[in-house]
């Protein structure tokens, strides 16, 4: 049995008068990733930005119940979300390097958080941080171009190099793949495989075979609710509810 | 109505947008071009003045010095009779009368023109050396053919004698047209042919430069604070209502305000470019903070989002990343508030900017002219000379403006990054 690195404990999560997300109750192991499926607007990415607080920059969003990091409450005010953020990191739906050069993409996270002091700590860094995203071979003779010139699954996995450059416990993915081709969405699930074996993986997405070649553990939302929750083999040959079975097999959503 | 019919209806509904839209731009660029013919044709003799080659003999018995004297001795000289001698001979007149007639085609610089060669060269004593005078208004607008000559002699200002004296000048080919320095260097004068835009210049200049200096660390702070920092709850729309509400306030208001406030209450000296350019500031910042506000919030919440996702903290994510996105927009913003506030007419009137002043101010707290109000107080004198004046203050107004666009245009297209 795997360690619990995460663990969301009754939360609710309301966007003004409207309630996102109900009683939530969910563990996250360690070094291992979890799916989260479910049709759109049903929670899935409300709770990932929980993880890391992104939630935060929306004035209208309250949270209610506790999620907690090795045991402690990341919304508790000791905790600094800057430090919080540092401890997991987050991939986004669109790809979105900054308008800067590949490397200083890559060394911007590094140098807020004062690591790599000197150039060649932040260069061996870089170059790290691109070969475990396996973009180094591809872009290593041009670090200095724009990050934005590169192709959309590039640009993808630049931004995974950049969420692993602060060296993060857990990487959130929030649809990583939803802009790119099957190719690229191939090369992104390769390394989802491999970077597994370091951080511990969240990874919300729309598709289920994605869902079924990538995670170990798969949750389940409809309507913000967690509805079943369970080992990914499991959820798709034989879940318990009916919602899930519906779901997995195409007839709503 | 079957479908063949619908599609042609739907065609014919385009064409005739097109041709609306054409038809009011055609229009539109009708309308400059009438206002730029009008304000060349009228302003572009500004740029030349009307001279007359004098022979003039620096005769030692006119003025009481040697050759190599010194710069105080020239300036403590009276060149007045040296002068006189010396215009009068340009035409052979018959009595006194002929020869006050003859001394008014000058203008009242031609003694210091005199004494200027003099300083420039001081080995002219018992020389001769031919100067080329500035002429009269009345001689410089009749030889640029905006003087009615037609007219009867008691209705022109110019007597038919001078016209007499004026043929002869043409005929021996010493009068001529030549750049107007003047007009560049000097302040304004109550002479038309010496009246320059040189104070008004200086005024201008170090009115925006005040005004950019007070506006635009003002507006960009305010506005990355509104847009970025500030809490989005009722004091922050009000404040938001109330930016836009300032931004078309008349211009007049602002003068106004800046009359009771800054002249009659702090007593900051009257008619000076500090005044002006305080003013101006408080009538630019609405008009700057907007555009800023637009251009940070141009800048994709993915940026954001991206930053704060590695670990910066929101201040980091403002400055490392929103802004400096932000800044060609916000760049152009402040150049086209201030290119408005070049042109700003009305609130500096009242601060007293209409004042008559000669003197280029060398400071921003001397009284001092400006660009747009030196028009207007041009295009209110009856010499016929101020009229080409009055338009070629508009080009150089304009053409600054242009220029001001174009740098604001510039920037926005060449520092703008694309973000995807």
């Amino acid at each position: 049995m795997k360690k619990v690195k995460i663990r969301a404990k009754n939360l609710d999560v309301f966007y003004g008068d409207k309630q996102a997300l109900f009683n939530v109750n969910l563990e996250l192991n360690e070094k291992e990733v979890t799916a989260l499926i479910g049709p759109s607007g049903c929670g899935k990415s409300t709770f990932i930005r929980c993880i890391n607080r992104m939630n935060d920059v929306i004035d209208i969003c309250k949270i209610e119940g506790s999620i907690e990091m090795d045991g402690f409450d990341i919304n508790d005010k000791s905790i600094d979300v800057v430090e919080l953020r540092e401890k997991v990191g987050m991939v986004f739906q669109k790809p979105n390097p900054f308008p800067k050069s590949i490397y200083d993409n890559i060394s911007y996270g590094p140098k807020i958080h004062g690591k790599g002091e000197t150039k060649d700590e932040l260069d061996e860094i870089v170059e790290n941080s691109l070969k475990k995203a396996a973009l180094w071979n591809e872009v290593k003779d041009r670090l200095n171009e724009p990050g934005t010139s590169l192709s959309g699954g590039q640009q993808q996995r630049l931004c995974i190099a950049r969420a692993i450059s602060v060296n993060p416990e857990v990487i959130l993915m929030d649809e990583p793949c939803s802009a790119l081709d099957p190719i690229a969405t191939a090369k992104i699930e390769e390394l989802i495989d491999e970077l597994k074996t370091t951080y511990t993986i969240v990874i919300v997405t729309h598709s289920m075979a994605q869902a079924v070649r990538v995670s170990q553990k798969t949750g389940f939302f409809h309507l913000g609710k967690l509805i079943e929750v369970g080992k990914t083999e499991k959820i798709f040959k034989n879940p318990d509810n009916k919602m899930t079975q519906d779901y997995i097999t195409g007839r709503f959503g | 109505m079957n479908k063949s019919e619908r599609l042609k209806q739907r065609h014919r509904a385009e064409k005739r947008f097109k041709f609306y839209g054409i038809a009011s731009v055609t229009i539109a660029i009708i309308f400059v071009l009438i206002l730029i013919q009008n304000i060349f044709s009228k302003g572009s003799s500004a740029f030349q003045k009307t001279v007359i080659k004098v022979d003039v003999f620096y005769d030692s018995e006119l003025i009481e010095l040697n050759n190599g004297a010194t710069l105080k001795e020239i300036y403590d000289t009276d060149f007045y009779d040296l002068t006189i001698e010396n215009l009068l001979k340009t035409y052979p007149s018959k009595n006194t009368d002929e020869e006050d007639e003859l001394l008014k085609l000058f203008s009242s610089e031609a003694e210091y023109e005199i004494k200027n060669a003099f300083l420039n060269n001081n080995q002219l004593i018992d020389k001769t050396i031919t100067l080329e005078i500035t002429a009269s208004d009345d001689i410089d607008q009749l030889h640029k053919g905006n003087y009615p000559r037609d007219l009867p002699e008691d209705r022109r200002s110019i007597t038919d004698n001078q016209l007499f004296i004026y043929d002869y000048f043409v005929e021996n080919e010493i009068i001529n047209k030549n750049f107007n320095n003047y007009f560049f260097t000097n302040g304004d004068s109550r002479d038309p042919e010496l009246a320059g835009i040189g104070g008004a210049l200086v005024g201008s200049f170090y009115s925006i430069i005040i005004c950019l200096l007070i506006a635009f660390p003002i507006a960009v702070l305010a506005s990355i604070y509104l847009e970025e920092f500030a809490p989005k709850n009722k004091i922050t729309d009000f404040i938001e209502i109330n930016i836009n509400n300032l931004a078309a306030v008349p211009s007049i208001v602002y003068g106004l305000l800046a009359l009771q406030v800054l002249l009659a209450t702090l007593h900051l000296p009257r008619s000076t470019p500090l005044v002006a350019g305080i003013t101006l500031a408080l009538m630019t910042l609405p008009r700057i903070i907007i555009p800023c506000r637009a251009s940070l919030k141009a800048v994709p919440p993915s940026i954001r989002e991206g930053a704060l996702a590695v670990g910066a903290s929101k201040f980091q994510s403002v400055f490392h990343h929103v802004v400096p996105l932000a800044l060609p927009g916000t760049l152009s913003g402040t150049i086209i508030g201030l290119a408005q506030a070049l042109g700003e007419t009305a609130p500096l009137i009242l601060i007293g900017m209409v004042a008559f002043v000669v003197d280029i101010p060398s400071t921003p707290i001397d009284p001092s002219a400006s660009l747009p109000v030196q028009v207007y107080l041009w295009s209110e004198s009856a010499e016929r000379g101020f009229v080409e004046k009055t338009s070629a203050t508009i080009m150089i107004l304009l053409s600054f403006l242009i220029m001001m666009n174009f740098i604001a245009v510039y920037l926005r297209q060449k520092f703008e990054k694309r973000w995807n």
